[in-house]
Parts: C-alpha cells; structure tokens; sequence
C-alpha cells in the first residue's frame, strides 16, 4: 500500500468522525437570527437613518478635524518658538480621533483607501487593472494580522477591518477570475464596487483619519 | 416582508452546509451554532446585493469563514488567558496513563495544523469543496490553495508517521 492509499484511507475514516455534527438545528438558528435582526432593525433595515447617523459622525469628525488641525498650528507655532526639532511623519499624528490609530493602522488604511479608489474608478469603467490582485492580496494578508492583533476595544475600528476584509477578498476573486471569465470577472466586479459604495468603506476611512489629513 | 422571504428562502438553501462547515472547523456545537447565525446576520445586511444570485453562496461562504477563523482566535486567546491564571500555581506536566489511540492521534494532529492548512484541508478533504471554491472563500489564488492542502497533508504524515500504517492495519 503506498502513502497516497494510506492517506485516503485514514481521510475516509475521520470524514466520518473528525467534528462531524448532529442534524442542523435550523428552526433553533432561525430563532436566533431573526432575534438579533430585531435589535439591530434601525441599524439594518433604515438605511436612510444609518446614513444620517453616518453624516452626523463625519460632522462632527470634521468639526474634530478643524479642532484639531487649529491645536496642531498652535502647537507648531510653539514648537517652532520653544523647541530645536519638530516631529515629523506618521508618528507625529497624535491629535484628534486617530489618536488611537498606531501607525502601522494608519499606514495600512491610507494604502487600503488608495487602492479601494482606484478600484473604484476602475470598476466604474468596467475594467480593472491587473497589478490590482497582488496589491490587493497584501492589504488583505494585513488586514487579516490586524484583526488577529485586536483586543476590541474599538468595535468600530473591528467592523471596519472586518468590512475590509471581505471587500479585499471579492478584488482578489475579480483579478484572479478576470483572466479566465470575463464576463464572471465582470459580475463580480460590479458586486465589489457595490459593497464598497454601500458600505461607505471609504468614508468610514477616511473618518478615521481626519487629523492624519488635516496634519498632511 | 419580501426581503424577510428572500433570506428565509436563501438560509434554508445554505444552512446545512454553512453549519457543517462551522461545525468542522470549531469542533463545538455552541461555537457552530454562534459561527452560523453571525454569517447570516451579516448576509443579511448585504441581502439586496445577491438576491437570486448564484454569487452569493460564494459570498456567504467567504463570511463563514472570515467569521469562524476571527471567533476561534479570538476564543484561544480567551482561553490562554484563563489557562494562564488556572496555570499560576508550578506547572505540573500531565501525562494521561494511557496512550491515546490512534484515531485520537490522527484527529489531534489535524487540529494542531497551522490554520492556513488546516481550513483548506477540512474544506477539500473532509467537505469536499473543490479548491476554486476554496480560493473565493480564502481570497486566495486557487494554486495557493491546492499548495496548502498538499502542505497539510505532507505535515499529517510527518506527525503521524507509523500510526497511519497501524490505522490502515
């Protein structure tokens, strides 16, 4: 018997065995499902509330923003007069609700929101670039580390990962089937661009990085 | 109300191979169970996108997994926490007097693969989807795909050694 026969073999007995569940407890899922619909109804079903929500949240960051940006030209002002050296670049963005961003979050939604419009400009033409893929698929390797390194302290700052997450997977699916379906290619491009504009993806980025581009 | 029908209509379609696939990769039926109703609470959020789309059990798949995969880390990491408190005390090596048998050996050696194998190796091997299939859910190439699965399997043999040839046996 060879080691492929060996291995069949053995997979044939733990399909049977390995975490094989009872029957699907449907009606007792269903229950659950509908039940936390319920709760997240406004959330869910009146979109038009969300994005109110959504616009008085990028209000109110914005007005965050001039705040911000008003303390960091004073500070600079100061600086300037009290100081030999003046920090620069990334680690110098501290003020405002990014605050709690680390760099290397902030790094990584700056480059995510490049790319999503680009996508998005594309997908609006119909095509998408080839090279698009392989810098999709890094985004998304991570994208995926910072999920994994999250204590959810931020929920918001989750979802918006987890929003990434599935959106960057749909672009790495359009740019590997492009090649072989083009018309499936097509399909699932315009699904993408879809989630992207719906979800507001890019919006929630970059309301999470007002004093990033204030201070820019 | 027709929204309400549609999803009715598109869990009913899903649910047994969404739940079996939770249930493979988290081993328990709360977790499972948990797994299941997020991914269709999601997919219900996203309902107008996929309405009698074939696209979306793809989709759906995809949320399955990116959910189960982020609650497990997430539930090790609750639990190593609470082994790190229950662990204060001098760690005293447990041995269980009697050696595991070899289905035992065989299952604890799929659940120590590295996650990246193991999710394509239940998926391709013990559920049998097929690695195009795979590739959508994973956001991956589907040659990534099939070189993990052969990864996977090269790692079983490596820890399994004899008890692969006592199992056949």
């Amino acid at each position: 018997m060879t080691s492929d026969d060996r291995m069949e073999s053995m997979l044939e007995g733990i399909r049977e065995t390995y975490n094989v569940p009872n029957e699907t407890p449907r009606e007792q899922m269903w229950t659950e499902i509908v039940a936390r619909l319920d709760t997240k109804q406004t959330e869910v079903l009146d979109l038009s509330a969300a994005r109110r929500r959504r616009a008085f949240g990028s209000s109110r960051t914005a007005g965050w923003a001039v705040a911000a940006a008003a303390v960091l030209v004073l500070g600079v002002g100061i600086g300037r007069m009290t100081a030999p050296t003046v920090l620069s670049g990334p680690a110098a963005i501290t003020l405002g609700e990014s605050s709690s961003l680390t760099p290397v979050e902030w790094e990584h939604l700056d480059r995510t929101e490049s790319l999503l419009t680009m996508v998005r400009t594309d997908a609006r033409a119909g095509r998408i670039d080839p090279a698009t893929g392989a810098w999709a698929s890094g985004l998304l390797s991570q994208t995926r580390l910072l999920l994994d390194s999250r204590d959810d302290g931020q929920p918001d700052m989750s979802d918006l990962l987890l929003d990434l997450e599935l959106l960057l997977i749909q672009i790495v699916g359009v740019a590997e089937t492009g090649s072989m379906d083009e018309a499936r290619a097509r399909t699932e491009l315009e699904l993408a661009l879809r989630s992207l504009e719906e979800g507001e993806v890019l919006s929630r980025i970059q309301a999470a990085l007002p004093s990033v581009q204030a201070g820019a | 109300m027709g929204d309400e029908r549609a999803f009715r209509t598109l869990y009913e379609m899903n649910v047994d191979r969404i739940y079996r696939l939770a249930y493979r990769m988290a081993g328990e039926e709360d977790l499972a169970m948990d797994f299941t109703q997020e991914a269709f609470v999601k997919a219900y959020q996203r309902l107008d996108q996929f309405r009698g789309d074939a696209a979306f059990s793809t989709w759906l798949h995809s949320v399955t997994v990116s959910v189960v995969l982020n609650g497990l880390r997430k539930v090790d990491r609750h639990r190593k926490r609470e082994r790190s408190l229950e662990d204060a005390a001098p760690v005293v090596e447990k041995r269980t007097a009697v050696e595991p048998g070899v289905r035992d050996r065989i299952e604890a050696a799929v659940d120590d693969l590295p996650e990246i194998y193991r999710t394509v190796f239940l998926m391709h091997d013990l559920e049998g989807y097929n690695h195009g299939e795979i590739a959508s859910a994973l956001g991956v190439a589907e040659g990534t795909s099939k070189a993990r699965l052969s990864r996977a399997r090269a790692k079983l043999r490596e820890s399994l050694g004899d008890a692969m040839q006592e199992y056949v046996t």
